[in-house]
């Protein structure tokens, strides 16, 4: 298995391995041996690296985690190959002059932001696909006028599904 | 005097949790006030009895004089302690304790009173033989006034308006030449600011220390000193973190420094405990600054290496009881530091943060104190100070209570709200800290915001959690089967969905 984290600007891959009952991480170049334990805290786990012991809470936030450790707080984000693949695939249409937004994932859209006929500006949220127990808040890249709105809100979705189009508007 | 039995705690947070604590040692009823937002304080779970006084705003609630007078009448209250800050130096609010028969358990209203003027404490140091800071006595008039001062006192000189105070309407003149525009400039800014514009000269002190005497004066009259206390660490003219004794004494300094201040109390008087404030330069000299007539915030670390409990020394002059220690003070053992746990941002320019504490763990084990008015699932109102704790620790010499204080501040756990714990780390890991080498600029030459950020390898294991947090998530959302070991913790689900539902909401 393997993610995608981003820490203000940090991005890393980390890949998971499982050998002889013990974690194992790879992450820029590195093997690490890992256990990870929740605490009775609920949000608090205890993580060893290597055998080095951190206190770490990580608290599931608005579309992302929020580490904390040695009383710093860590905005994190964390995606799948294939939301890492979808979202070029979005960077890609940005410059076609229609920019269509894709479930990143299999789940259910929470709520649509945006209405056919809208005007929106680049960035704007568009709609909320909540999957895995984790809203994600999808916007589109460049601004237009919402052309088609593809779904419903509490729909299911499938993984790339199409559910807004957005036309961008001539220079 | 009648030994007291009932005593009100006119104050909240972390003094009135500690006042309590030494009342319920003493067997005295201890008895809180509490404004609506501070129902559920600390200081109110831990005393004998608790009554309401008002809404949040300190001016409705803790600084409502007549309500906190009529509800320590009412509840037969026989004293009063203030703690530091609202009434402590209020003369007003002694003399009306008086009015009521209720024994005030601080100084005299008059010695407040005179105290509180700067120039007029001033002037008792003066009249004590104290040195107070070489400069003008009292403002100056004109130009060639203001030159002839500065002759006399030397360069570089501080101009200050004589309504001033807290680092507003001072400027700072290195030479003869910057003199006649610093004059209209000062000037004008205090005609602006204070509509007064008045301005004295000072010596300018380029890297001053801020050190102070505990000093307490028993029911008859004498005055003993109980160690000094170094308070340079500041910002904005707050402490943050105090030590005892100061690195800068040596015995004589410190035997002539306790000198003077017992001096200057026997000058005005003095009853019960206070702190001379002294401003030290860079050949630790000392000056006198003025007195505080109340407990200091800091001063547990005078405890930690005199063994005195202060609270109960003052309430043993409050009842007209001998000191505990009788002619001559305990001499002090070893090293203390206190570091203030505040609600602040010093990544943001140390601005005040409110919210829930939602998870706390204080650290233990060897030489450590922590004095707090918070507990886990506590809500920190916006009206009041944004001091939360204080972490005390004692070590045999310097170099172990510095260590001792870098490692308890290691295991300090305080989350839900924005503290300075962090900052304090960086504090006394500091080689200019360790080497003693401070002044009340210690912030301005060495610290940035930069400092406190985190390295590659916090950012790593943050990252590593976090992968590891998504992956149990998922995992556990992939393979919903039941097994023996899902079964016990089930907990676990009930939980993620909870989360999912309130994260819905939003």
């Amino acid at each position: 298995m393997k993610l995608w984290v981003t820490l203000e600007g940090r991005e890393a891959e980390v890949e998971f391995r499982t050998e002889g009952g013990q974690l194992w991480l790879e992450m820029e170049g590195e093997r690490l041996q890992a256990d990870f334990t929740r605490l009775p805290d609920g949000e608090v786990f205890s993580l060893l690296v290597e055998g080095r012991s951190h206190e770490v809470r990580v608290s599931p936030g608005n579309g992302r985690l929020d580490v904390t450790l040695n009383g710093m707080s860590f905005p994190v984000e964390v995606r799948h190959p294939l939301e890492k693949a979808l979202q070029r695939v979005r960077h890609d249409q940005a410059a076609s002059g229609e920019e269509t937004i894709l479930a990143p994932m299999p789940g259910l859209v929470v709520a649509l932001r945006v209405k056919t006929g809208e005007r929106v500006e680049a960035g704007q949220a568009i709609v909320v696909v909540e999957a895995m127990k984790m809203q994600n808040e999808l916007t589109c890249r460049a601004g237009g006028v919402v052309e088609d709105v593809l779904v419903a809100e509490r729909a299911s979705v499938a993984s790339g599904q199409a559910l807004v189009r957005i036309l961008a508007e001539a220079p | 005097m009648p030994r007291l039995k009932r005593v009100l705690i006119a104050n909240r947070g972390e003094i009135a949790v500690r006042v309590i604590r030494t009342l319920r040692e003493l067997d005295i009823v201890s008895i809180a006030i509490f404004s609506e937002p501070d129902r559920a304080a600390l200081h109110v779970l831990l005393a004998d009895e608790a009554y309401p006084i008002g809404p949040g705003p300190s001016s409705e609630s803790y600084l409502n004089l007549e309500r906190v007078i009529e509800t320590a009448r009412r509840v037969r209250a026989d004293a009063v302690h203030p703690g530091y800050g609202f009434f402590a130096e209020s003369e007003t609010f002694v003399r009306a304790c008086a009015a009521e028969g209720i024994t005030f358990i601080g100084p005299r209203p008059e010695t407040i009173a005179a105290l509180g003027d700067k120039l007029a404490a001033r002037a008792a140091a003066l009249r004590a033989g104290v040195p107070v800071i070489p400069g003008s006595d009292g403002p100056v008039a004109t130009l060639d006034e203001a030159r002839a001062v500065a002759n006399t006192i030397g360069y570089p000189l501080m101009l200050k308006a004589a309504a001033g105070g807290g680092g507003k309407g001072m400027r700072i003149v290195g030479s003869e030449k910057e003199l006649t525009a610093a004059w209209e400039l000062t000037r004008g800014e205090a005609r602006a600011a204070f509509g007064d514009d008045r301005v004295y000269i000072e010596r300018a002190i380029m890297r001053p220390r801020h050190v102070e005497a505990q000093i307490i004066a028993g029911a008859d009259g004498h005055v003993h000193f109980l160690g000094e206390r170094e308070c340079s660490v500041q910002r904005r003219h707050q402490k943050l973190l105090e030590e005892t004794p100061s690195p800068a004494f040596d015995a004589k300094t410190r035997a002539a420094f306790g000198e003077a201040a017992c001096r200057v109390a026997r000058e005005v008087g003095y009853l019960n405990a206070g702190t001379v404030e002294f401003i030290l330069d860079e050949q630790n000299r000392f000056y006198f600054l003025e007195v505080n007539t109340r407990l200091q915030v800091e001063h547990p670390v005078t405890e930690m290496v005199t063994g005195l409990d202060l609270v109960a020394e003052q309430m043993r002059v409050a009842e007209g009881e001998p000191l505990s220690f009788g002619e001559t003070p305990p001499e002090p053992r070893g090293w203390a530091m206190e570091a203030r746990i505040i609600a602040e941002d010093p990544s943001t320019n140390f601005i005040p943060s409110a919210g829930r504490i939602d998870r706390v763990r204080f650290p233990q084990g060897p030489g450590v104190r922590n004095d707090a008015g918070v507990y886990r699932g506590y809500e920190i109102p916006v009206y009041y100070d944004s001091l939360l704790a204080k972490l005390v620790v004692w070590g045999q010499d310097r170099e172990q209570a510095r260590r001792r204080m870098a490692r308890a501040l290691s295991e300090y756990v305080l989350e839900g709200i924005r503290q300075n714990i962090a900052f304090h780390r960086w504090l006394v890991g500091h080689p200019a800290f360790a080497a003693g080498d401070l002044s009340t600029r210690f912030l301005e030459e060495h610290f940035t915001p930069a400092a406190l950020e985190p390295d590659r390898d916090d950012t790593r294991v943050a990252i590593l959690a976090a992968a590891l947090h998504a992956r149990e998530e998922r995992l556990q959302i992939v393979v919903p089967e039941w097994s023996p070991e899902r079964a016990r913790s089930r907990w676990k689900w009930s939980d993620r969905r909870r989360g999912s539902a309130k994260s819905a909401r939003r």
